[in-house]
């Protein structure tokens, strides 16, 4: 028995996937007498470098504990996987037993996202007025809105063709 | 002391104190110019090529 760490990435396409191939991995490393210590879902990363055409990589990190002939047949099966871009596995002495710093990294971009997204708002509010702008002229036709509304345009229309003309 | 911060133990998946031993195209600098010891060197350099391989850090700068 020897002590494994596996690192797989995803095609990030398939990343809302990712728990149905995680749990399809569990099933094909015990079926070669594996067992699981550890699963890391970090998530989506960009990649350092373009992986067949991808720029982002879904990465899960397993610490797993089998047989080294066993894992010959595991690699096997996950080379012709067309879902995994790419994957690894080394052998270690000792798992860690803690989070790796990939998975901290990535906790703390997502808490900061959230932080920046509360700044962005504001910013945001007025992207989301512009697409109202184009909206509305689907719902008139569909169902009929508020006059006021249909006036308004009217009015912008009529603006933007006495620009036009001045030009 | 040091500039550089070195952990207890190298791994691959410690990108930020990894960059530190490379440049900016991502070579890794020779032990002579960062003054860690050799064995460091032989353990840093393994750990630098996984994370190359796994695209956590590039092995150049003129990737398409």
């Amino acid at each position: 028995m020897k002590k494994y760490e596996a690192v797989i990435i995803l095609n990030p396409n398939l990343s809302s996937k990712a728990d149905a191939f995680i749990k399809d991995f569990e099933k094909l490393l015990k079926n070669n007498t594996f067992d699981i210590l550890k699963i890391e879902d970090v998530g989506r990363r960009q990649l350092s470098y373009s992986i067949n055409n991808h720029n982002k990589g879904h990465y899960l990190l397993f610490n797993i504990v089998g047989d080294a002939s066993k894992l010959l047949e595991i690699e096997n099966k996950i080379k012709y996987d067309e879902s995994i871009i790419r994957h690894l596995f080394i052998s270690v002495k000792e798992h860690s037993g803690q989070d790796s710093q990939l998975l901290i990294d990535s906790k703390n971009k997502k808490n900061d996202i959230e932080e920046s997204k509360d700044k962005n708002e504001v910013s945001k509010v007025e992207k989301d007025n512009s697409v109202k702008d184009v909206k509305p002229d689907k719902n008139v036709k569909e169902v009929s809105e508020p006059v006021a509304e249909d006036n308004v345009e009217v009015v912008e229309a009529s603006k933007e063709q006495e620009e036009n003309k001045e030009d | 002391m040091s500039k550089y911060e070195l952990p207890n133990k190298f791994n691959y998946k410690d990108i930020n104190i990894l960059k530190q031993f490379i440049t900016e195209t991502g070579k890794i600098i020779p032990a002579r110019v960062t003054g860690i010891s050799a064995s460091n060197q032989r353990k840093l350099t393994r750990h630098i090529k996984i994370a190359r391989f796994l695209a956590l850090i590039p092995y150049t700068d003129m990737h398409k």
